[in-house]
């Protein structure tokens, strides 16, 4: 396989009008191999005309979306080098999973044993030959991520892949998908579960009525958005609030008996503390919530178009 | 040829094939029936014509080497009727259990996936026409002895016809796939190309004979572009009295063939996958 220089995928100016309807609008962003970007948007945002787009399937109105500098229809045997799942429900019904995995092997050239390989990867092989109306979403869902992993891609393409699935089914794929990241590949999940999304990416890409509302790490997305805070307890609050006040931190004490800390690294607090010879029992920085950070950046576009 | 490959893979793994086999088999079955006493009212001369260019028909008609051509495409009829549906269902199945999505990222290059598409109909259609050509090579003899006209496996005029069988299969799976893409939906297409097939050539008769009478005559010369029309004047045995050219019948069923694989595939290329 002759690969591009990287995995990258760009989506550049990307645009798709439908008749009365900008559904992607003039949107670039950037997918960067060996991490886990988050693909994040309510209902009707644009995101599966997006991937759509990427993978040749939807004609762009303007703009292009490349895989490693090429397009997806100029790719030879595509999906040697992009997996994608789409929709749990693209199968016959009236065909098994197994012979839904080799009908795929024979047109893309690929060995009748990779499917066996992809059913085991999935946790599928005890359902192999049974047909495909049987099967829960959730085995829906794991025969998608199957085919998507037939040819052993270097980049993969995910259209909301949790719907469907049970928690452990969830926990599988997130590990599934971080360990694929970790292999040095990339990995591309739409998603509006955002307590998921916090769990499982690196980066994300935030989009609403088509456009692009934010686009980085996840830690910078939430920094961003509010400074991060830090939950300190202690026997001794009056002298920490002190203490804190002359390197010009805010404490807001909490019901609880905590005091949430801001303004301040968890390292400057304790050593303030140190300074003051106050008792600590607890110092924690707080990860900022992305479903907060993200209703707040989407606040009055999200809804159905 | 992978696709090819693929596509056949596809109508195997599911359940359509057999269905079409065993609506196939009786039909086959009655067919021969059915020609088998047409042919017999023919040689024992029961079949009056009436007029003098149909007398003149029925005349050719009852030459043994005719009453052999008709009896050795036995099946034609259905097995084309099933060829037609299985061509068009090939392309329609894709929308149908969205399964498109899957082939296209396979393939991005839609035109390779239509391509395939015909050469697995194609295929499918040559197999149907060797099965039923080859039920008629044993049976046939049978029925031409019970009728004392000998078996005319000998003739030219019979291999010709059992070629253009061919011929005419091949040519209907090309018109079943281009129409399966143009008519997206499963339902429709199998419901139209079924109509069209079984009753098209009657309607279109009466329609073509209502426009000879009422607005002009050589209108008549038209009803060749009737596709059922066509393939049977393909097929037919001789020169038929007051019919055009059989190569006419060939080149309109060519002329359907090639422009819906032509229309389908552009519209295919073109269409959003969603
Ligand atoms: N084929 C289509 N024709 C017209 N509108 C469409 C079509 N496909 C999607 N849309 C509209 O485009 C918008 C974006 O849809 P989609 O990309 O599916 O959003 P998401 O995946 O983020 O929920 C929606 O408002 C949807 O109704
Ligand atoms: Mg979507």
């Amino acid at each position: 396989m002759t690969g591009p220089a990287t995995d990258d995928i760009v989506v550049d100016h990307l645009t798709k009008q439908y008749k009365k309807l900008r559904a992607v609008d003039d949107l670039s962003f950037t997918v960067r191999s060996g991490r886990v970007t988050g693909f994040l948007g309510p209902n009707g945002a644009g995101k599966t005309t997006t991937l759509r787009m990427l993978l040749g399937l939807v004609t762009p109105t303007a703009g292009t979306a490349t895989i490693g500098g090429r397009k997806y229809v100029e790719l030879h045997d595509p999906i040697r080098h992009v997996g994608a799942v789409l929709e749990a429900s693209s199968a016959h019904r009236g065909r098994t999973g197994r012979n839904h995995l080799r009908m795929i092997c024979r047109a893309a050239g690929l060995p009748d044993s990779r499917s066996d390989e992809a059913l085991e990867l999935v946790g599928l092989t005890p359902a192999a030959k049974r047909k495909f109306k049987g099967y829960s979403l959730g085995m829906r869902q794991r025969l998608g991520i199957a085919a998507a992993m037939l040819g052993d891609p270097r980049v993969l393409v995910l259209d909301e892949p949790a719907n469907g699935l049970d928690p452990e089914g969830i926990r599988w794929m997130r590990d599934l998908l971080k360990a694929l990241a970790a292999e040095g590949r990339t990995v591309l999940v739409s998603s509006h579960l955002l307590g998921e999304m916090q769990l499982l990416a690196d980066d994300v890409v935030i989009l609403a009525a088509g456009k692009l509302i934010r686009q980085g790490p996840v830690e910078d997305v939430l920094g961003s958005m509010g400074a991060a805070q830090v939950r300190v307890r202690t026997p001794q609050a009056a002298e920490l609030t002190d203490a804190l006040g002359k390197i010009n931190a805010t404490v807001s004490p909490q019901p609880d008996g905590t005091m949430l800390v801001s303004g301040a690294e968890a390292a400057a607090i304790g050593h303030a503390a140190f300074a003051a010879s106050v008792e600590l029992h607890e110092l924690t920085p707080e990860r900022g919530d992305l479903e907060q950070v993200f209703l707040q950046l989407t606040a009055g576009m999200a809804g159905i178009r | 040829m992978r696709l090819v490959n693929a596509e056949l893979f596809k109508l195997r793994t599911t359940s359509i094939w057999w269905i079409m086999g065993i609506i196939l088999l009786p039909l086959y079955a009655a067919s021969l029936g059915f020609n088998w006493l047409s042919s017999y009212a023919l040689v024992s001369g029961q079949a009056d014509g009436g007029a003098s260019d149909a007398q003149a028909q029925v005349d050719a008609v009852s030459q043994p080497i005719n009453i052999a051509t008709n009896l050795y495409t036995t099946g034609q009829y259905m097995g084309v009727l099933i060829v037609l549906l299985l061509s068009a269902i090939i392309v329609t199945s894709e929308f149908f259990h969205l399964t498109a999505t899957t082939t296209f990222l396979v393939t991005p290059r839609r035109e390779t996936v239509i391509l395939a598409k015909f050469g697995a109909a194609i295929i499918v259609a040559l197999l149907v026409w060797a099965i039923t050509t080859l039920l008629d090579l044993l049976l046939v003899p049978i029925i031409m002895d019970a009728l004392n006209i000998g078996n005319q496996l000998g003739e030219p005029a019979v291999w010709r016809a059992i070629g253009l069988n061919a011929l005419a299969f091949l040519l209907w799976a090309v018109l079943g796939v281009g129409l399966g893409v143009l008519i997206r939906s499963q339902l429709a297409a199998t419901l139209i190309l079924g109509i069209v097939y079984t009753i098209g050539t009657g309607v279109f008769a009466i329609i073509f004979q209502l426009l000879e009478t009422y607005v002009a005559k050589w209108i008549q010369n038209l009803e060749v572009l009737v596709p059922t029309t066509a393939s049977q004047l393909m097929l037919s045995g001789t020169e038929l009295p007051g019919n055009p050219p059989r190569w006419v019948g060939a080149l309109v069923l060519i002329g359907y063939a090639v422009i819906a694989g032509v229309v389908g595939t552009l519209i295919t290329k073109r269409r959003d996958i969603s």
